[in-house]
C-alpha cells in the first residue's frame, strides 16, 4: 500500500499545468507587438510528425428522447431530445422528430450531457499495472534534466492501459495526457479521444493543438535537489525557467533570421529540439499547461509568461486558486483542480474543498482534473464534492453551471470549444446518456458516445473495450 | 454569537450551517440532549425509524425510538425529519500520525529499530493535527489508525482505534490488532518473495505459541528474525488466544487463499485489508469469518496483485455474509477519510450493496470487526452518542453533516479548511482588508 501510494504520489507530483487562454482576451493582456506576432503565427499549425489517424468508430443516426439534458453551456432542458447525424449534433430541444432509420433511446427519468473531458491525465504514459520499474522509470517522467521540452507524452503511451475503459465507464470521451511534473519543462501533452486502438496516432485527436507541460514548486526542486543538482530551491525553479525561455528566445531569432533571408543555399541553423518545442511556445503553437500549487507561486509564473511575452492556459492543481482569483482573470488563465485533495504535502496544505465554486463565483473559469484514474472515472462525483463544499460555503452551483467545469471550459482550455464541450448543433456528437442526475453517487453512465459511436454502453457486453492485457487473465474470469 | 434558545432547529439548513460553521463552547446542558423528530438509523443495517427520539445522558444513548418522549430538562434539538445516523467510521488511516506527509510530522512506521509486531504508533497520536477538524466535518467520529511498515516485515506493527472529539483524549483503543502486509509490490521487504513473507508470518507465529509452553516442549522454530524477539512475539499474544484480530494488507486471490490457512491452522479472527480480489473467495472468507477493509472505488488492475479488481466486490462480499467496511487510496486514505467513507459506500451502493447494509460498513459492522462494538456504532440505548444531522442522504457527496455529536458532546464542525474558505470568501473579494488581517 505503502509502495502504491509512494508511486502514486509520483504520479500525482508530475502533474503540470496547462494553459487556457480563451479566444481574443489572451492577446488583450498581452504586449501588444507580440500580441500581432502570435495572433499572426497562430494561424501556422506546427508540422506535426506523428499525424493523427484516428477514424470514429462505425455509427447510426441516434434520437435521444424525453431526457433531462445538461448542454453544457450552462442550459438545462427539461423532458428534450437530441438528435445526432452524421456523427454531429443535429438538433436540439422539445420538438425534434426522428427521421426514418434513426435509432431511438427513451431516456425518461435520465440525464444527457456533452462528453466529459479530462484535462490532466496520465494514462498510457503511467500505465496499470504499475510495477516495481516505475519507481525508478516510470515512463510519466524523463527526469534526467528539470528541461525536456524535447520529449512527447505521446511517445509514452502504451495503449493497452485498462485505465481508458475505466474513464469511458465514467462518460469521459476526451483526455489529454501529460508529462508528469518532475521538471521544470516536463515535455509535450497530447490530446486524445478516448476509443480503443492499437497505437497512440489512433487516438490522437485530429488538430488539436499540442500542449506544453511545465511544473512550478517542490517537484522540480525535491527531484533535483535530492540528486544536489539544480534546481533545489523555488528561486532555482524561476531561474530555470527564464534562462530556458531567454535561450528559446535565441533560438527563435536564430531561425526568424534564418527563414527571413529565403535563401536556400545557406545552412539553416543547428535544430534543437529542447528550443524548438519552447519557441514553438513563443510562436504561439503550442499551449502551456503548468503545474502548480500556491497562489504566490502562480502570480510569480504569471510574471514570467508577461516577460517572455506567452500565454499560460491553465494551471493544474493550483489548490491555493481560491486565494488569487481576481490574479487569474486578469491574465486570463483558467484552473484545472480536484475538489478536494490536500495536504499530502506541503504546497498541498491549504487545498479547500470551496476552491472551484469559489473561483466560478468569482467570476474564474475553473475546470476539474483527475491526474489519477480514481478520480478521472467520476469525474461527475468529484464535482458533486464541489458542488457541496460550495453550497456549505454559501455558493450555490446548479447542475447546469457545474457541468460545465467538466465539459465547455476544457474544451477551451485545449481551443477546442469549437468542436466539442457542449451540446449545439454542428458540434461533434460525444454525448453521455446517465443513470440519472450525474451528481448522485447512485448514477452510473449507461451509453457514451464519441463522434455518434457508442464507445461504452453498461448493458451490452460488445460495447466494453476489454484490453489484450486483460485478455485470458484466469482472475477476471467469474468465481468457479 | 449562538442564540442559546432551549430549543432550536436544523433547518434551514442554511441558517444552521452558518451557525454550525462557528466555534462554540459546549452549551451547558448537563449532558442531557434530546434529538426529536429525526429519520434515525438507530440500528445500522435496518430500516430507520421515522419521527424518532434519541435521548443523550452523560455521554451515552439513554432512549431511542419512535415512542420516547423527551423529559423535562434536557436540551431538544429538533431534527425536522433530517436524516440521523450514527458517526461514521474509517478502517485504514494515518490520523493523528500524520500532519503533510513530512518526515519530521508522520509517525506511522518505522525502518530500522528494534520493533516489528510491537510497534506502536499510539504514543505519537497528535490530537491538535489539523487532520482530524477535516475529516470530522466530514462524518468521521471514529477511525482505525493502521501503521505503514515496521523493522521486522512483513509486521507493520499495532493498530489503534481514535474517538475524534475534539480533546486530547483521542484514543478509543488501544493494541487493536497486529498489522502485517503481503504483496508483490512490496516483496523487497521479505528478500524479493512473497512465500518468505508468508514463512515469516509463520514462523512467529509458531515461535509465540512456542513461546508460551514450557521449554522442553518447545521445538527449534524455523528461523529467526527481527519478529522473533521476546517483545515483538509478546505483542502476537492477544492475537493467538482471539483477544485481537490479525490484520493482514493484500489483495492477490493466492494471498487471500494463504491468509484463511492462517485462520485454519492457528484459530486466529483475521481482518484482510485491501482484498481486492476477494470476490474470488467470497464464501471461503466468509467461512472463515474473515473480514474486508476494501477500497470501493477502485477497479483498476493498479498492480499485477489487483488484476480482479472490480466495482462490484463489496456487493459480492456482503452478500455472501463477509462483514465489509471501506477504505480509500492516496489522499483519501488520511486527509479525506471523511467524504471518501460515505462516498465509497454510496459508490459501492451503486454497485450492488444494499443502502443499508452500507450504512452499517461504516457504522456498526465496522465496530464490531475491530472490537468496540459494545459502545459504539449504533444509538441504542448504552452506546456512545456519537452522532450526525445530515442535510440529505449522507452518503452523497453533496450532502453535509448539520450537527454532530461525539461522545454525547456537540463537536465543532469548523476547521482550518472552512476558516480559509470565509477569509476568501468571494464576498471578501474587494475587502481592502488585507486576508491575513481577517477572522
Amino acid at each position: 500500500m505503502q509502495m502504491l501510494e509512494k508511486i502514486w504520489g509520483l504520479a500525482s507530483v508530475v502533474s503540470a499545468c496547462r494553459k487556457k487562454s480563451f479566444a481574443g482576451s489572451v492577446l488583450a493582456v498581452a504586449v501588444a507587438l507580440m500580441a500581432t506576432v502570435v495572433a499572426a503565427q497562430r494561424a501556422a499549425p506546427l508540422p506535426d510528425p506523428f499525424p493523427s489517424t484516428y477514424k470514429p468508430l462505425p455509427r447510426v443516426d441516434t434520437l435521444i428522447e424525453h431526457a433531462t439534458i445538461l448542454d453544457g453551456a450552462g442550459h438545462r432542458l427539461e423532458n428534450a431530445s437530441l438528435l445526432l447525424r452524421d456523427g454531429k449534433v443535429a438538433a436540439l430541444g422539445s420538438n425534434v422528430a426522428a427521421s426514418k432509420g434513426v435509432k431511438v433511446i427513451d431516456a425518461k427519468g435520465r440525464w444527457v450531457t456533452p462528453g466529459l473531458i479530462d484535462v490532466h491525465s496520465h494514462i498510457g504514459d503511467f500505465p496499470t499495472p504499475f510495477t516495481l520499474e516505475d519507481e525508478n522509470h516510470s515512463d510519466v517522467n524523463e527526469d534526467s534534466s528539470p528541461d525536456t521540452a524535447q520529449v512527447w507524452a505521446l511517445h509514452s503511451i502504451t495503449v493497452q492501459d485498462p485505465q481508458w475503459e475505466r474513464e469511458r465507464a465514467g462518460g469521459v470521451t476526451t483526455i489529454q495526457v501529460l508529462p508528469g511534473s518532475s521538471n521544470l519543462f516536463g515535455g509535450r501533452g497530447v490530446v486524445l479521444k478516448n476509443v480503443p486502438a492499437v497505437t497512440a496516432q489512433e487516438m490522437e485527436y485530429p488538430g488539436a493543438m499540442p500542449s506544453l507541460k511545465m511544473a512550478c514548486g517542490e517537484n522540480p526542486k525535491d527531484t533535483y535537489g535530492d540528486r544536489n543538482q539544480f534546481p533545489v530551491s523555488l528561486m532555482g525553479d524561476v531561474a530555470g525557467d527564464r534562462q530556458d525561455w531567454a535561450d528559446a528566445e535565441e533560438y527563435m531569432r536564430k531561425w526568424d533570421a534564418y527563414n527571413a533571408k529565403k535563401d536556400p543555399s545557406l545552412p539553416p541553423p543547428h535544430r534543437d529540439l529542447k528550443m524548438e518545442t519552447l519557441a514553438a511556445v513563443l510562436r504561439g503553437q503550442i499551449l502551456v499547461v503548468m503545474h502548480c500549487y500556491r497562489g504566490d507561486e502562480m502570480a510569480v509564473q504569471m510574471d514570467v509568461a508577461r516577460e517572455f511575452h506567452y500565454q499560460i492556459t491553465s494551471f493544474h492543481h493550483a489548490t491555493e486558486a481560491y486565494k488569487i482569483v481576481p490574479l487569474l482573470k486578469k491574465n486570463h488563465v483558467c484552473v484545472a483542480v480536484w475538489p478536494d485533495w490536500w495536504g499530502f504535502k506541503r504546497e498541498a496544505y491549504d487545498g479547500v474543498p470551496a476552491n472551484a465554486a469559489f473561483v466560478d463565483a468569482e467570476g474564474g473559469c475553473v475546470m476539474l482534473h483527475s491526474d489519477a484514474v480514481v478520480d478521472g472515472e467520476r469525474l461527475n462525483l468529484d464535482a458533486a464534492i464541489a458542488m457541496g463544499a460550495g453550497r456549505r460555503a454559501g455558493v450555490n452551483i446548479p447542475p447546469e453551471r457545474a457541468i460545465e467545469w467538466l465539459t465547455l471550459n476544457p474544451a477551451k482550455s485545449l481551443h477546442l470549444d469549437d468542436e466539442i464541450g457542449s451540446l449545439a448543433v454542428g458540434k461533434h456528437a460525444d454525448v453521455v446518456l446517465w443513470s440519472g442526475n450525474p451528481f448522485s453517487v447512485y448514477t452510473r453512465a449507461d451509453v457514451v458516445l464519441l463522434d455518434g459511436a457508442v464507445i461504452y454502453d453498461r448493458n451490452d457486453k460488445a460495447r466494453q473495450a476489454v484490453t489484450d492485457f486483460e485478455l485470458g487473465q484466469p482472475v477476471l474470469e467469474e468465481a468457479r | 454569537m449562538r442564540a442559546k434558545q432551549a430549543m432550536w432547529t436544523v433547518a434551514p439548513l442554511f441558517a444552521t450551517l452558518a451557525v454550525a460553521a462557528v466555534a462554540q463552547p459546549a452549551r451547558p446542558d448537563g449532558g442531557r440532549i434530546a434529538v426529536i423528530h429525526a429519520k434515525a438509523y438507530l440500528t445500522p443495517g435496518k430500516d430507520a425509524v421515522e419521527n424518532a427520539t434519541i435521548l443523550i445522558e452523560n455521554g451515552k444513548v439513554s432512549a431511542s425510538g419512535a415512542n420516547v418522549t423527551a423529559p423535562t430538562g434536557f436540551r431538544v434539538i429538533d431534527a425536522k425529519g433530517a436524516i440521523v445516523t450514527p458517526g461514521l467510521m474509517n478502517s485504514s488511516s494515518s490520523l493523528g500520525l500524520t500532519e503533510d506527509e513530512g518526515a519530521e510530522n508522520t509517525d506511522s512506521g518505522v525502518s530500522s529499530g528494534p520493533f516489528g509486531e510491537a510497534f506502536d504508533p499510539e504514543s505519537a497520536l497528535n490530537a491538535n493535527s489539523t487532520v482530524i477538524p477535516v475529516v470530522r466535518g466530514d462524518g468521521l467520529t471514529r477511525a482505525a489508525v493502521l501503521p505503514s511498515n515496521s523493522a521486522a516485515p512483513p509486521f507493520s506493527g499495532q493498530a489503534t482505534l481514535l474517538v475524534l472529539n475534539d480533546g486530547q483524549h483521542i484514543l478509543d483503543k488501544a493494541h487493536a490488532a497486529v498489522v502485517a502486509k503481503v504483496g508483490g509490490m512490496i516483496v523487497k521487504s521479505t528478500g524479493g518473495s512473497r512465500a518468505a513473507a508468508w514463512m515469516l508470518l509463520r514462523t512467529a507465529l509458531d515461535a509465540a505459541v512456542q513461546s508460551g509452553k514450557p521449554a522442553t516442549a518447545s521445538k527449534a522454530p524455523l528461523a529467526s528474525f527481527a519478529g522473533t524477539t521476546p517483545d515483538n512475539l509478546a505483542a502476537l499474544k492477544p492475537v493467538l488466544e482471539g483477544t485481537i484480530p490479525l490484520v493482514i494488507e493484500c489483495s492477490r486471490e493466492s494471498d487471500l487463499r494463504q491468509a484463511s490457512k492462517l485462520v485454519d491452522e492457528y484459530k486466529i479472527h483475521l481482518i484482510v485489508v485491501g482484498a481486492e480480489e476477494g470476490w474470488r473467495v467470497a464464501p471461503l472468507l466468509a467461512s472463515r469469518h474473515i473480514s474486508v477493509v476494501l477500497d470501493p472505488f477502485t477497479d483498476s488492475p493498479a498492480s499485477f496483485d489487483q488484476i480482479g479488481a472490480r466495482l462490484d466486490n463489496a456487493a459480492i462480499l456482503d452478500k455472501a455474509g463477509v462483514q465489509v467496511a471501506f477504505k480509500a487510496s492516496f489522499v483519501a486514505v488520511t486527509f479525506n477519510a471523511g467524504i471518501a467513507t460515505r462516498e465509497g459506500a454510496g459508490i459501492a451502493v451503486a454497485n450492488g450493496m444494499p443502502w443499508n447494509d452500507a450504512l452499517r460498513a461504516i457504522t456498526s459492522g465496522v465496530a464490531a470487526m475491530w472490537g468496540i462494538g459494545d459502545h459504539y456504532g449504533t444509538l441504542e440505548p448504552g452506546k456512545d452518542a456519537d452522532l450526525v444531522i445530515w442535510d440529505g442522504d449522507p452518503l452523497e457527496p453533496t450532502t453535509n453533516p448539520v450537527l454532530e455529536m461525539v461522545q454525547g458532546k456537540e463537536v465543532s464542525l469548523d476547521n482550518r479548511q472552512r476558516m480559509l474558505e470565509r477569509r476568501y470568501a468571494p464576498s471578501q473579494v474587494s475587502s481592502p482588508v488585507p486576508p491575513e488581517y481577517r477572522p
